[in-house]
């Protein structure tokens, strides 16, 4: 169902990441310029707030440093988003240390955009982003990456290290629970 | 709020949100939405989550200028060469230990067996056999009473620098040469069952009854 490339459209990733490994950077801008959006929205959605262009950038070179070990029976986004993910949970946990702050563990309910509730909640996207910032983070994170990527529950599962099941239902729960949150 | 029966367009409501179905594929699911009002209340709702979560604008020039050069040409090439040539170093220099150890005791052992009496300056007894008839077994341990150190017959010096084990029965500091034949062929007979032994303290078996015993030697 989803789209693939055809011969005619724009290269696909694989041949850009030969393109680029045979010397041809303007490869590399046409990936950087295909995939960065997604990732800053996902970062985003991780809750990163600020650096959102760093961290791209960092996912993009650390991406690149390791092109080697990219395996094609994934997509290059989802193996991307991987690395952003454990990117944002490594700087999250480190910045966690620096302050001391135990607030908010991996797997906990998602209070962190608490501070932002009176802010937005008066607004109909504020609503929508409250409603699914209420969410646990992995709800959060499945729910986002198929409503906002449009991504498989196979490839979600791969980026959040879960099984194709277990997206599905984290998907479902937390559609219903937006749907509560907005309209009951 | 009541969900539509239909999984299969309901599964594909996000990937159309998110612009990720072909053409034919986003015209059955429109062609649906317009006549279920579940679904199109819930495309609504997919599209506001959607919109609040946007892309934030980011400079993808700057994030090309930061990325790693590939390796093209003699540089990904040298990069892997010095590993195949210390490969390769190692592979002939142990090829060469072998070559020459194994040479050695084909030598060794041709010498031993050459019945023109061509003197062995190479392997010797070690110098523990005593003198007076007592017997020295594979083990290390002294027939006829008394352990090798309480012999008293060489320098604590040099009885100090022998190995323990039973394999440092031999050494290579001369005197087989004062051997006679059959002490030699007795020698490399309890050589030859050394290497056959097994290494499993286990699996070992008894040495003293596979073992010959060298008797009489007069140094």
């Amino acid at each position: 169902m989803a789209k693939d490339h055809e011969p005619n459209e724009d290269p696909t990733d694989l041949e850009l990441i030969a393109r680029w490994r045979a010397g041809d950077e303007r490869a590399a801008t046409t990936l950087v310029e295909r995939h960065a959006p997604a990732l800053a929205r996902f970062a985003v959605s991780l809750g990163q707030r600020s650096d959102v262009e760093e961290v791209v950038q960092d996912t993009f070179v650390r991406a690149f440093g390791s092109i080697d070990t990219f395996r094609a029976d994934s997509a290059l986004r989802t193996w991307l988003f991987t690395i952003e993910r454990r990117l944002i949970l490594d700087r999250r946990r480190a910045g966690r240390r620096r302050r001391d702050d135990t607030s908010l563990e991996e797997g906990d309910a998602a209070t962190e955009f608490d501070a932002l509730d009176g802010i937005v909640a008066e607004e109909a996207e504020g609503r929508v982003r409250l409603a699914v910032e209420r969410l646990s983070r992995l709800q959060r994170e499945v729910f986002l990456l198929r409503v906002n990527e449009g991504m498989s529950y196979k490839e979600i599962a791969e980026v959040v290290g879960s099984t194709e099941g277990a997206a599905r239902v984290h998907y479902h729960n937390a559609l219903r629970a937006v749907k509560e949150s907005l309209y009951v | 709020m009541f969900d539509c029966a239909n999984v299969e367009m309901r599964e594909l409501l996000p990937e159309l949100v998110a612009g990720s179905l072909d053409a034919s594929a986003r015209a059955r699911v429109d062609a649906h939405v317009i006549a279920c009002s579940e679904c199109a209340s819930e495309l609504e709702t997919l599209r506001l989550v959607r919109g609040a979560f946007a892309a934030p604008a980011v400079d993808t020039r700057g994030i090309v200028a930061a990325l790693p050069k590939p390796l093209t040409g003699p540089a990904a090439i040298t990069s892997v060469a010095p590993m195949k040539r210390w490969v390769d170093w190692r592979l002939a220099a142990a090829l060469t230990m072998i070559t020459v150890g194994g040479l050695s005791v084909a030598i060794v052992q041709r010498r031993g067996t050459d019945a023109t009496g061509v003197p062995i300056d190479s392997v010797a007894v070690a110098p523990a056999i005593p003198s007076g008839g007592r017997a020295v077994d594979s083990a290390g341990a002294v027939a006829g009473g008394g352990t090798r150190s309480d012999t008293g017959s060489e320098p604590a010096a040099r009885r100090s620098m022998r190995p323990a084990s039973p394999r440092a029965q031999l050494s290579f500091n001369g005197g087989v040469g004062e051997l006679d034949d059959a002490s030699i062929q007795a020698l490399l007979g309890a050589l030859d069952e050394i290497d056959r032994a097994p290494v499993a303290p286990s699996t070992e078996p008894d040495r003293s009854s596979v073992l010959p015993v060298i008797k009489d030697v007069d140094r």
